[in-house]
């Protein structure tokens, strides 16, 4: 059923990564990530590795699952190895007619895959693991300094928010409206791309009228429930960071030294 | 609409005392807006409300019936300072709505469930739609939870706290909107035509749920309805035309005048007018017959008349 959709397909399982604070799951997913770019030694991509590796059984999410998250980018990981492996300077070790794969080539082809990969394997383990509401709630946390310089962090976050809980409501409309045009003789599935746009247009406009009329609907909805921006709000859950969130940030801490260590003394 | 809420009215609400008599009282309210044509110039100005007293005591049961364009949701409104009267005064628990800063705390003691199920639920998840009014007003964490255990328990939603609201039929969506008021501890709620996209159980359902806390916790009831059935058990009926309360009294007294209803486009509910049949071709039976239950005692003889109308 299309009202099943979860974004983000979060895997419900309770773990020890599921009860994490989101906002440990959003920085350490942030400091992770940035942390892949500081190396091109495959000692270090072990211990990457091994790293999401060791979350991953925590987390209780099934490697093919996690996995999934691989194939939307697939195409993309194939056109950066194929570039990186024809078109790197170096050494030339095998021909291919006009094309030349150097061995530097090969072995950035291959740690920028790894680091492909890793990016969108971690990155994904996090909205496998979080609520998207936990993640707003994190992300409106973390960002909360930021209200000093102006910055509608509440607002922000109470968009995303509202986003997620219409998203499947509006695909349900969007099928809804797609069978009356349809029984009117609409036509969304012919045609070259310029005529299947247009054919979209008796789409998008009742779609559009109709999630206006719904953004002012909930717009006093909220208001008459007492809504008037972020001030003097309280949270039903706020969060609160618990011992094994320290935990967590220190093996992220120990997780980052042992790399920078390895890094250091092996040479490759 | 920032920084009206002053931290006084926030928090815990004890229901207070009886202070004011009335929990609804307008007076004289007129409500006006300008018609505008494609370019944005006035072509003319529409009184949606015009001139309306109407008195609710605290615990009432009230339904206000009305064709479309009646003005019976812009009244509605009225009643949880969503609009402002732009004539007269309406006080809700004896704060005036025309004061900015009565706004937050009028919102919190009258609340309001409209008629789209699905465009007044915020969030994802039951409960927190549920906790989304008491986070609002600033209500300490703790007592949220407390409160969204005892509203949705209140109208027999708490099984379905963690789930989507997608996933609920329109009239427990309805029901979960109605305990998203109940946890911000109101007085009064306001439904303004809540029951008209709903099929006939969860109409039935919804009603329940209200008739219930009107019963057990002496919430006053402003029910905006098109359905008659709905309005027969009320302890009073407004009825209104063009703006304008055409004719209130008890639902007897409001279903007895069908000359006046007729004028403004009401109908009779089923019963009365079955009754209304049947004495036409003879039988003796009251001008007003309300319930099933009378009828059937009216016709098979037995059992108490109503008094005539």
């Amino acid at each position: 059923m299309i009202r099943d959709i979860t974004i983000g397909q979060y895997y419900s399982v309770d773990s020890t990564i599921h009860r994490l604070d989101p906002r440990v799951k959003i920085l350490g997913t942030l400091a992770y990530m940035i942390s892949l770019f500081t190396f091109r030694d495959f000692a270090g991509y072990a211990v990457a590795v091994l790293f999401f590796a060791l979350v991953l059984a925590l987390s209780k999410v099934p490697f093919s699952y996690a996995a999934r998250g691989l194939k939307p980018i697939f195409i993309l990981m194939a056109f950066t190895a194929f570039l990186n492996l024809f078109w790197t300077d170096g050494t030339v070790f095998f021909r291919v007619g006009a094309l030349a794969v150097t061995w530097e080539g090969l072995y950035k082809m291959i740690y920028i895959s790894l680091r492909l990969i890793l990016l969108v394997l971690g990155s994904s383990l996090m909205t496998l693991t979080t609520t998207p509401n936990q993640l707003t709630d994190g992300l409106e946390r973390i960002f909360g300094p930021l209200k000093v310089f102006r910055v509608p962090v509440h607002e922000m976050a109470m968009m995303m928010s509202i986003a997620l809980r219409f998203i499947p409501i509006l695909i349900e409309e969007t099928n809804r409206i797609m069978k009356a045009q349809t029984a009117r003789g609409a036509d969304f599935e012919s045609g070259n791309l310029l005529q299947r746009l247009r054919n979209m247009l008796p789409l998008l406009i009742p779609l559009f009228v109709s999630a206006i009329r719904r953004a002012t609907d909930l717009a006093l909805a909220m208001d008459a429930r007492c809504y008037h921006g972020g001030a003097g709000r309280t949270k039903m859950y706020p969060l609160r960071y618990r011992v094994n969130d320290f935990v967590a940030y220190g093996c992220l801490v120990a997780y980052i030294v042992i790399l920078r260590a390895v890094v250091w003394v092996c040479p490759w | 609409m920032k920084g009206l809420g002053s931290e006084k009215m926030m928090g815990e609400s004890k229901p207070k005392p009886e202070k004011a008599k009335l929990m609804i009282d307008a007076r004289g309210v007129t409500h006006e807006y300008s018609r505008r044509d494609a370019e944005g110039n006035v072509m003319g100005i529409i009184q949606a409300v015009d001139g309306v007293d109407l008195q609710v005591t605290p615990g009432e049961f009230v339904a206000v019936l009305g064709a479309n364009g009646s003005g019976k949701s812009t009244l509605a409104k009225h009643i949880n300072a969503l609009l402002v009267p732009t004539e007269g005064t309406l006080y809700v628990d004896g704060k005036d709505t025309g004061n900015q800063e009565n706004v937050l705390a009028i919102r919190q003691l009258a609340g309001m469930v409209f008629q789209n199920p699905d465009n007044q639920i915020v969030s994802n998840v039951v409960e927190e739609d549920v906790g989304f009014g008491p986070e609002n007003i600033g209500v300490p964490s703790e007592k949220i939870l407390e409160r969204v255990e005892e509203s949705l328990k209140s109208v027999g939603m708490y099984e379905y706290r963690k789930q989507s609201p997608n996933r609920l039929s329109g009239g427990q969506k309805q029901r979960v909107a109605i305990a998203g008021i109940m946890a911000m501890h109101p007085r009064c709620i306001v439904l303004d035509e809540a029951t008209s996209m709903l099929d006939p159980s969860g109409r039935k359902n919804v009603l329940d749920t209200v008739r219930k806390l009107n019963r057990e916790e002496g919430i006053t009831v402003v029910l905006i309805t098109h359905y008659m059935e709905e309005a027969v058990e009320a302890d009073r009926i407004f009825v209104m035309r063009q703006g304008k309360v055409a004719l209130s009294g008890t639902p007897r007294e409001v279903f007895g005048k069908p000359e006046i209803l007729e004028a403004c486009r009401v109908e009779l509910p089923d019963i009365t007018k079955i009754g209304l049949g049947l004495r036409r071709a003879g039988l003796d039976i009251p001008k007003v017959v309300l319930t099933e239950e009378e009828l059937l005692s009216c016709v098979t003889g037995s059992g108490a008349f109503p008094e005539k109308a």
